[in-house]
C-alpha cells in the first residue's frame, strides 16, 4: 500500500494476490508449523541439550535422505486425507476414516489371498475390493446422516471401532489369512502386491503415483464440475444450497461413499506395498487397536485446508517429519518417546493451521492494516473486516 | 415471535456491517453544499450543552468509522441522528456509551472533559441506551429486568418492594404501561421496549440513546412512542435518536445531525429544514420517494395458494392457518404485516424451503405442492429470499458462482458435468453490467466481501434474469440504504410491468404503500384484510397489522 | 507479521547460540529393535532391554538405545535394522521370532554387525533356515522352565491342574511336555498315589484372546481345576479373565505375568534379560562370540536361561513368591539347583500321531511315563 500513485488496477492486482484466500491459508500453515517445530525444539533442548540442534536439523532435513521411505509413508496418509478433507468439503467430519482404512485393508487382503488371479491383474483388483471396503464403510454413516440426520461424527466413530473389531474377528476366523504363530497375517502372494518402484532399500510404489493422480482428480472435480461445485456449495452454506435446489441427501451420501473409498484405498495401499525382503510381505496384526493413519488423515487434511493439492504437500510433509524423526531417535539418542512427542507437537500445531487462518493470521494482518490505513482506507481493509 | 425479531435485529446488524465496508471507498460527493460549519455552534452559551462530542475520530482496521465527528446535545432537547447504514451512527453511540473508545476526540459533560471506557462509566454519567436489539432476560419477569444489575438489596437479600413502588411510579409518571410480573418472552415487542426505556429511567439516566427504536413498532406503537420521547423532553431529558427515517425525524425531533460515510455533514434545526434536504444531506444526491408506476394489467393467475397450513417451528401452534389467495401475471401482491405473523412460513412453504402440513400451491396450473426446490425453480418461480447470507448466497464463492446458482446445471453453463468457465465468466460480466453490482475484483469477487447493497443486487440480478413466471421477494430492501432501495423498486416494477407475477413481503410501510398493487395483511398466520394501497393510508394498514381490524373472514373467498 | 517474524528468529537464533556448540552425532554401539510393543510391555521388550541395560550399565557402556521401527512389518524391522546400522551400531538385539525373516536378510547386508536374536531362528520368507556367524540365535529350553512350574505347582498343594497352550508348536509342547514331568516328580517326592494328580491338557489352536478360550477356561476351572498353565501369548489374557471369574489361578509363561492379574500365582519364563547379558559379555569381555556365533544356543536352568521370577520386576525387595501358600524360595533353589546340574533328563518333543502336533493322553503317559499324574487331553 505505500505505492499510492500505482494504478488501481495493478493495486488490485497485487492486493487481490497478497490477500487472496489462497495466500492467507499458506501463510497461516507455515507459521503454525513453524510454531510447531519451535515448540517441538525446546521439548528437544529439555530433554537432550547437547544433540538438539543437530537433532532438530536432522527431523527437518534428514527425511531428504530417505525420500524414498517419505514417499512411502506418505501414500496411505494422503488417502486417508484426501478423504477427510473431501468430506469436509461438504462440510461433513469424516472421522470414521480409521474404520474405512480397516475395512479397504480386510477387502484387499481377502482378494489377495482368497482370489487366484494373473499376475498384473490379481493386486488391482485388490485395491479395487480395498476401495469397495471403504465405500461401504463410509456409505453407512453417509446414509444414516442423510436419511435420519444422524451425527456422521457419532456413526463413523462407532464405525471406527465396529470395523476394527469385524476385521480382527474376521482375519483370526480366517486360516489362510491368519498365520496365528505369528500372531499375524501371512505373507500376500507377491501377484497381490502393489509393483514396486524400485527404490533400493524403500517400498515406495505405484501407489503413490496413484494417489497423486487421486489428488489431480479430486481437484478438478471439486472445483470444474458441477458435482464439486455442489458439494462446496453444500459445505460453505447448506441453506444456500438447499434454496438453490440441490440434493443434499444425494450429495451426502455420494461423499461419504467416496471419501470411504478414498481411505480404502489408503488401507489397501498400506497392505499391497511390496516387500524388499523377497517372498515377505506387508502383514496386519489383529491386536485391537484404531488404524493411526485414519487420524494422521485428519492432521494432514487440516494442514492441508482440504485442498487436494494442499493435502498432496501436507502428507508429504508429515510423512517426512516423521522419517526424519527416526533417523534422529536413532542417531542422536533421543529416546523414540521423545522423538514421538515432539513430532506430535508439530503435527498438531501444524492442524491448527485451520485456527490460525482464521484468528491469528486475520489478528496480524488487521494490525499490520490498522496501520497503514491511517494513510489510505483502501479496499484491503473491507475484506478484513468481513471476517470479523 | 420475540426469537424472530432477534434475528431480525441479528440480520440487519449483519447487513450493517455489509454497508460498513463498503463506506469509505467513495469519497463523499457533493459533501460541501451542506457541510454546515459546527464550529459556529460549540463557542454559543456552553452550559447548554449537556453533552458533547468533539471531533470524534474512531477507525477500525482498513476503515475510519468517525472522522472527525462533532456531535453536541442540548439539554432538554430530541436530537436525531440521521445517516445510512454504515455510516457511522452506531460506532459513534457506541463511543458515546464505552464500547469502543475513540483514537481522537474528546467527550465533555456540561463542558467538562469527561472519560468513558466502559458502559458503566456511561451510566454513571446517567447515559442509558437502548439498543435496537433488546438486551433483555427473557424467561425474567420485567420487574427483575429493570433491576438487573442495581437490585436494591439489604445483606445481600433483594428488596422487590422497594424497588417495585420505584418502577411504577416510573411507569406512571411517563406513561410507560407495563406489568411488573410479566415474564419479558411472553410480552409484546412495544412493551419489551418500554421495558428497555424503563430500565434506563431506574438508573436516573437523563441522557437518553435510542437506536433505531422503530423498526419493530407498529406505526400505532411509533406514535405512542413519539409520545413518550417528547415528555422525556419536556421533563429535561436529553434524547439522542437514532434512525434513517426521515419522517419521525420531522415529526419528533428539534435538530439532527447527519452522517454520511464516517464524516460529519452537518446539524440542521428541524424547523428550518425538509425531508427533501435531509435526504440529500444523507445520501448525497436527490432520492425519488415515489416509485412510478404504469396501471397494473393483470393477466392469469400464476400462482395460486389454497388452504394452505405450516406448522410453528417454535410452538405447538400452526404458524400459518388454513391460507388461500392467489397471485396474477402482472400485479405486486404484498404479504404485509408485523414481524413473526407467518408470513416467512407462508413463503417457505410456498418456495418449497419448508413442508406445509396442508394446502396445496400451484403454479401456472401445476401443482407443486410437494414439488422439490429444483423443480418450483424450472417451473419459473424465481425466489429472492428473506435472507441473503443464509439462504440467497454462498458467501465464500465468488460472485460468478453465486449469479449461476440456480443455472448451473442448465446445458448454457456445463457440459458432461464439467462447468462451462467461460460462459459462466461471460454470463456473470453481462449481469454484473446491467445490474450495475460493484465489487473489487469483478467477476472473481468473493460474495463475502461485498457490501450488503451490492450481494443483494446480485441476488436480484440472478432471479430476476433466470426466466421465470412468478418472482417472490422477501423484504428486498432489507438493510439497505436508500439509492438501493430504489433501484430495487424500480426491478420490481420492471417485472410486474414485463408480465410476471410479484409476490412480495415487506415489513416497511413505505415500500407496502408504494410499490404493491394489492396488500394482503397477516396476523397471527391468517389473512385478515385484502386491501387497495390506493384506498387505504398508513394507519389504517397498521391498524390491520396489530390486529385490531379485520376486513376478511376466516374462510377465504378463494377456498376451494 | 514483521514483529513476530522477528520474535520467531530471535528465538530460534538464541537456541541455536544455546545448543549449536554441543557434540555432534553420539553413535551407539549396541541397538535393540522393539517389536510390535513397546519397551515397557512387561514381556519381551521389556525382559531383554533389562538384560542390555544391566550389561551395560556395569561394563560402562554409555551408547546403548533402544528403536521403535516405523511400521510392524518385515520391512519395517529391517528399516529399523538400516538406521541402527547407519547410527553405527556394533550389536543389534532382536527378541522375539517376528524377526527371524528381517534379520535373516540383514546378516548378509550387515556382515560386520553382530545380530542378537531371542527365541528365533533366522529363515526366510519361505521357511528356509540360514544362520551366519555373525548371529547368535537364543531359545529356551522351555521343558525346564515348565518343569519348575509344574513342580512348585504341586508342591504347592495343588491336585487338580491344566495346561491351555496356543499351537502345538515346538515352544508350547515344550513347555506342556516340562510342565506334566514337573508335575509328575514333585508327586513322586509327596509319596502321593498314582493318580492322585489329574491335569486337564489343551491346545487352544491360536495364541488370541477370544471368548471361546476363556469359555474353555470357564469350564476347566468349574470342573474343579485349581490352577491353569496358560501358555499361549494372549490366550493368558483369556485364562485370566476367567480365573478372576472364577477365583482360581493362573501360571503365567515367557516373562513375569504377575502384574497383568493377580491371579497369577507364578510364570514359567524365559530368561531373557540373562541370556542378552551372557551372549554380550561374550563380544564384550570373554573374547568369546564364537560360543554362540552362527547357531542356535538353548539356554537353560544351567546359565539362567529359564525359571521362575524370583525377584519381583520393580521392588527388588519384595517376596516374588508371596502367591504361593507355601512353596518358598528355598525349595525353589533346591530344585534348580538339581535342574542346573543336569540330573535331571527332561524330554522336550514326543512322538505324536496327529500331524498338528496334539498329543493324546496316552501318548503323552506313556511317552513322558507318568504314573502320578492323570492326564485328559481336551
Amino acid at each position: 500500500m505505500q505505492n499510492n500513485q500505482a494504478s488501481p488496477k495493478f493495486k488490485d492486482m497485487i492486493t487481490g494476490i497478497t490477500k487472496s484466500k489462497a495466500v492467507s491459508t499458506f501463510t497461516a500453515a507455515l507459521l503454525a508449523i513453524a510454531l510447531g517445530l519451535i515448540f517441538g525444539f525446546i521439548v528437544m533442548i529439555v530433554a537432550k541439550p547437547e544433540n538438539s540442534w543437530y537433532g532438530f536439523t536432522t527431523m527437518l532435513f534428514g527425511g531428504l535422505r530417505r525420500l524414498g521411505d517419505v514417499f512411502y509413508y506418505a501414500t496411505p496418509i494422503l488417502m486417508t486425507g484426501l478423504s477427510v478433507g473431501f468430506a469436509f468439503k461438504m462440510g461433513l467430519f469424516n472421522i470414521g476414516a480409521s474404520g474405512q482404512y480397516t475395512m479397504g485393508m480386510f477387502f484387499a487382503l481377502y482378494v489377495g489371498f482368497m482370489w487366484k488371479l494373473p499376475p498384473g491383474i490379481h493386486w488391482i483388483a485388490c485395491v479395487l475390493a480395498g476401495m469397495v471396503g471403504g465405500m461401504i464403510w463410509g456409505f453407512i454413516p453417509g446414509i444414516c446422516k442423510a436419511l435420519a440426520n444422524v451425527n456422521e461424527v457419532i456413526t463413523s466413530i462407532m464405525f471406527n471401532y465396529i470395523g476394527m473389531y469385524l476385521v480382527d474377528m474376521w482375519i483370526q476366523g480366517n486360516a489362510v489369512i491368519y498365520d496365528s504363530g505369528k500372531t499375524r497375517t501371512s505373507y500376500l502372494p507377491v501377484s497381490a502386491q502393489i509393483p514396486s518402484l524400485g527404490v533400493t532399500g524403500s517400498n515406495v510404489n505405484v501407489a503413490i503415483i496413484i494417489a497423486i493422480a487421486l489428488a489431480v482428480i479430486l481437484y478438478i472435480v471439486l472445483n470444474k464440475t458441477t458435482f464439486g461445485y455442489e458439494l462446496r456449495a453444500t459445505g460453505y452454506n447448506r441453506y444456500a444450497s438447499k434454496y438453490a435446489g440441490m440434493n443434499d441427501k444425494r450429495n451426502t451420501m455420494l461423499t461419504m461413499l467416496i471419501a470411504g473409498g478414498f481411505s480404502g484405498l489408503g488401507g489397501a495401499f498400506a497392505i499391497l506395498a511390496p516387500s524388499t525382503i523377497i517372498g515377505s510381505s506387508m502383514t496386519y496384526e489383529p491386536i485391537n487397536v484404531i488404524a493411526a493413519n485414519g487420524f494422521n488423515g485428519i492432521a494432514v487434511a487440516l494442514l492441508g485446508s482440504s485442498n487436494p493439492i494442499g493435502i498432496i504437500f501436507s502428507a508429504l510433509f508429515i510423512s517426512h517429519i516423521q522419517r526424519g524423526g527416526t533417523v534422529v531417535s536413532s542417531l542422536y539418542g533421543y529416546k523414540p518417546e521423545i522423538i514421538d512427542v515432539v513430532i506430535a507437537i508439530i503435527i498438531y500445531f501444524s492442524a491448527f493451521a485451520m485456527l490460525m487462518n482464521s484468528n491469528v493470521a486475520r489478528m496480524i494482518k488487521k494490525r499490520r492494516l490498522a496501520k497503514e490505513a491511517s494513510g489510505n482506507p483502501g479496499n484491503d481493509g473491507q475484506q478484513d473486516r468481513k471476517e470479523a | 415471535m420475540n426469537k424472530i425479531l432477534n434475528r431480525a435485529a441479528a440480520l440487519a446488524a449483519a447487513s450493517f456491517n455489509g454497508q460498513g465496508q463498503k463506506a469509505p471507498i467513495e469519497s463523499p460527493s457533493g459533501q460541501e453544499a451542506y457541510s454546515i460549519n459546527y464550529e459556529d455552534y460549540s463557542e454559543v452559551n456552553m452550559e447548554n450543552y449537556i453533552i458533547e462530542m468533539l471531533h470524534i475520530t474512531k477507525e477500525f482496521p482498513g476503515i475510519i468509522a468517525n472522522d472527525d465527528i462533532t456531535l453536541q446535545l442540548k439539554k432538554g432537547e430530541i436530537h436525531a441522528l440521521l445517516g445510512e447504514n454504515g455510516a457511522g451512527k452506531s460506532t459513534l453511540m457506541s463511543v458515546l456509551f464505552g464500547l469502543h473508545q475513540a483514537e481522537k476526540g474528546e467527550i465533555k459533560k456540561n463542558g467538562e472533559v469527561v472519560r468513558v471506557s466502559n458502559p458503566k462509566d456511561a451510566n454513571n454519567l446517567g447515559i442509558g441506551m437502548v439498543h435496537q436489539h433488546f438486551k433483555l432476560v427473557e424467561i425474567f419477569t420485567v420487574l427483575e429486568n429493570i433491576i438487573l444489575g442495581v437490585e436494591p438489596n439489604k445483606a445481600g437479600f433483594l428488596q422487590k418492594k422497594e424497588a417495585r413502588e420505584k418502577v411504577m411510579e416510573l411507569s406512571k409518571q411517563y406513561g410507560l404501561h407495563v406489568d411488573p410480573d410479566a415474564i419479558v418472552e411472553k410480552i409484546s415487542v412495544g412493551m419489551q421496549q418500554r421495558v428497555e426505556i424503563l430500565k434506563m429511567l431506574y438508573r436516573e439516566n437523563d441522557i437518553l440513546i435510542f437506536d433505531e427504536p422503530t423498526a419493530v413498532l407498529t406505526p400505532q406503537e411509533i406514535d405512542e412512542l413519539m409520545d413518550i420521547m417528547r415528555n422525556f423532553a419536556k421533563e429535561g431529558k436529553s434524547i439522542l435518536f437514532i434512525t434513517h427515517k426521515l419522517n419521525e425525524i420531522m415529526s419528533v425531533a428539534d435538530r439532527c445531525t447527519v452522517l454520511r460515510k464516517g464524516k460529519c455533514i452537518g446539524t440542521v434545526e428541524i424547523k428550518n429544514t425538509t425531508k427533501e434536504e435531509l435526504s440529500r444531506m444523507m445520501v448525497g444526491r436527490d432520492v425519488n420517494f415515489v416509485v412510478e408506476k404504469q396501471e397494473e394489467k393483470l393477466g392469469e393467475v400464476v400462482l395460486q395458494v389454497s388452504n394452505v397450513t405450516v406448522p410453528s417451528k417454535i410452538s405447538k401452534k400452526d404458524a400459518v392457518k388454513d391460507i388461500s389467495f392467489e397471485v396474477r401475471a402482472g400485479e405486486i401482491v404484498c404479504l404485509a404485516g408485523i414481524e413473526g405473523n407467518g408470513q416467512s412460513e407462508l413463503i417457505s412453504a410456498i418456495t418449497g424451503l419448508e413442508k406445509m402440513s396442508r394446502g396445496k400451491v400451484t403454479l401456472c396450473g401445476k401443482n407443486i405442492t410437494k414439488a422439490p426446490i429444483r423443480q418450483r425453480t424450472k417451473s419459473g418461480m424465481s425466489h429472492i429470499p428473506e435472507d441473503r447470507h443464509k439462504h440467497g448466497l454462498v458467501l465464500d464463492y465468488s460472485l460468478e458462482d453465486n449469479l449461476v446458482l440456480q443455472r448451473y446445471h442448465q446445458p448454457e453453463f456445463q457440459r458432461g458435468g464439467f462447468i462451462k468457465r467461460p460462459a459462466v465468466r461471460s454470463y456473470a460480466e453481462r449481469l454484473i453490467k446491467e445490474y450495475d453490482i460493484r465489487s473489487s475484483q469483478g467477476a472473481i469477487t468473493i460474495a463475502r466481501g461485498m457490501s450488503g447493497g451490492n450481494q443483494q443486487k446480485a441476488i436480484i440480478a440472478r432471479e430476476i434474469d433466470k426466466e421465470h413466471k412468478l418472482l417472490i421477494a422477501v423484504q428486498p430492501t432489507r438493510g439497505l440504504d436508500v439509492g438501493a432501495i430504489e433501484f430495487i423498486h424500480k426491478q420490481l416494477v420492471a417485472t410486474r410491468d414485463a408480465g410476471k407475477a410479484v409476490l412480495l413481503m415487506s415489513l416497511e410501510l413505505d415500500e407496502i404503500m408504494e410499490v404493491s398493487d394489492r396488500i394482503l395483511v397477516m396476523y397471527e398466520g391468517e389473512i385478515v384484510g385484502e386491501l387497495n394501497p390506493k384506498e387505504i393510508t398508513v394507519q389504517e394498514l397498521g391498524l390491520y397489522m396489530s390486529g385490531a381490524k379485520r376486513n376478511m373472514e376466516k374462510e377465504n373467498s378463494y377456498a376451494e | 507479521m514483521k514483529k513476530i517474524i522477528a520474535l520467531v528468529l530471535t528465538v530460534a537464533l538464541a537456541c541455536m547460540m544455546l545448543t549449536g556448540c554441543g557434540t555432534k552425532n553420539t553413535s551407539f554401539q549396541i541397538a535393540l529393535i522393539t517389536d510390535k510393543g513397546n519397551i515397557d510391555d512387561k514381556s519381551f521388550n521389556q525382559g531383554s532391554w533389562e538384560g542390555v541395560e544391566a550389561f551395560c550399565k556395569a561394563n560402562k557402556i554409555k551408547d546403548y538405545q533402544y528403536i521403535k521401527p516405523e511400521d510392524t512389518s518385515d520391512t519395517g524391522y529391517l528399516a529399523a535394522i538400516d538406521n541402527a546400522v547407519t547410527a553405527g551400531a556394533k550389536v543389534i538385539v532382536t527378541p522375539g521370532y517376528l524377526f527371524e525373516v528381517p534379520v535373516y536378510t540383514a546378516q548378509t547386508k550387515y556382515p560386520e554387525v553382530k545380530f542378537i536374536l531371542l527365541d528365533g531362528a533366522p529363515h526366510t520368507a519361505d521357511y528356509v533356515y540360514e544362520t551366519k556367524s555373525n548371529v547368535a540365535s537364543i531359545m529356551y529350553a522351555e521343558e525346564q522352565s515348565g518343569y519348575l512350574a509344574g513342580y512348585a505347582a504341586v508342591k504347592d498343594g495343588y491336585t487338580k491342574l491344566g495346561f491351555m497352550g496356543g499351537m502345538a508348536v515346538p515352544a508350547v509342547q515344550a513347555f506342556g511336555y516340562g510342565y506334566l514331568q514337573g508335575v509328575e516328580a514333585a508327586a513322586t517326592e509327596l509319596g502321593l498315589a498314582d493318580g492322585a494328580i489329574t491335569v486337564t491338557y489343551h491346545y487352544t489352536g491360536d495364541f488370541a484372546e477370544t471368548d471361546t478360550n476363556k469359555a474353555m477356561a470357564k469350564t476347566m476351572y468349574q470342573e474343579g481345576t485349581q490352577v491353569i498353565f496358560a501358555c499361549g501369548g494372549s490366550v493368558g489374557k483369556s485364562v485370566m479373565s476367567a480365573a478372576n471369574e472364577a477365583d482360581a489361578k493362573v501360571i503365567g509363561v515367557d516373562v513375569d505375568q504377575r502384574y497383568d492379574s493377580t491371579t497369577v500365582i507364578t510364570s514359567a519364563t524365559k530368561g531373557l534379560g540373562a541370556s542378552v547379558q551372557a551372549v554380550l559379555e561374550s563380544i564384550y569381555n570373554t573374547n568369546s562370540w564364537d560360543t554362540y556365533a552362527g547357531k542356535t544356543t538353548y539356554f537353560d536352568a544351567s546359565n539362567n536361561g529359564v525359571g521362575l521370577p524370583t525377584v519381583v520386576i520393580g521392588d527388588e525387595k519384595a517376596n516374588a513368591f508371596d502367591r504361593f501358600n507355601s512353596f518358598d524360595k528355598a525349595a525353589y533353589d533346591e530344585v534348580y539347583a538339581t535342574l542346573a546340574s543336569g540330573s535331571i533328563d527332561l524330554k522336550r518333543t514326543l512322538e505324536v500321531a496327529d500331524p498338528n502336533g496334539i498329543a493324546t493322553a496316552e501318548e503323552l503317559t506313556t511317552g513322558l511315563n507318568l504314573k502320578k499324574v492323570a492326564v485328559t487331553v481336551r
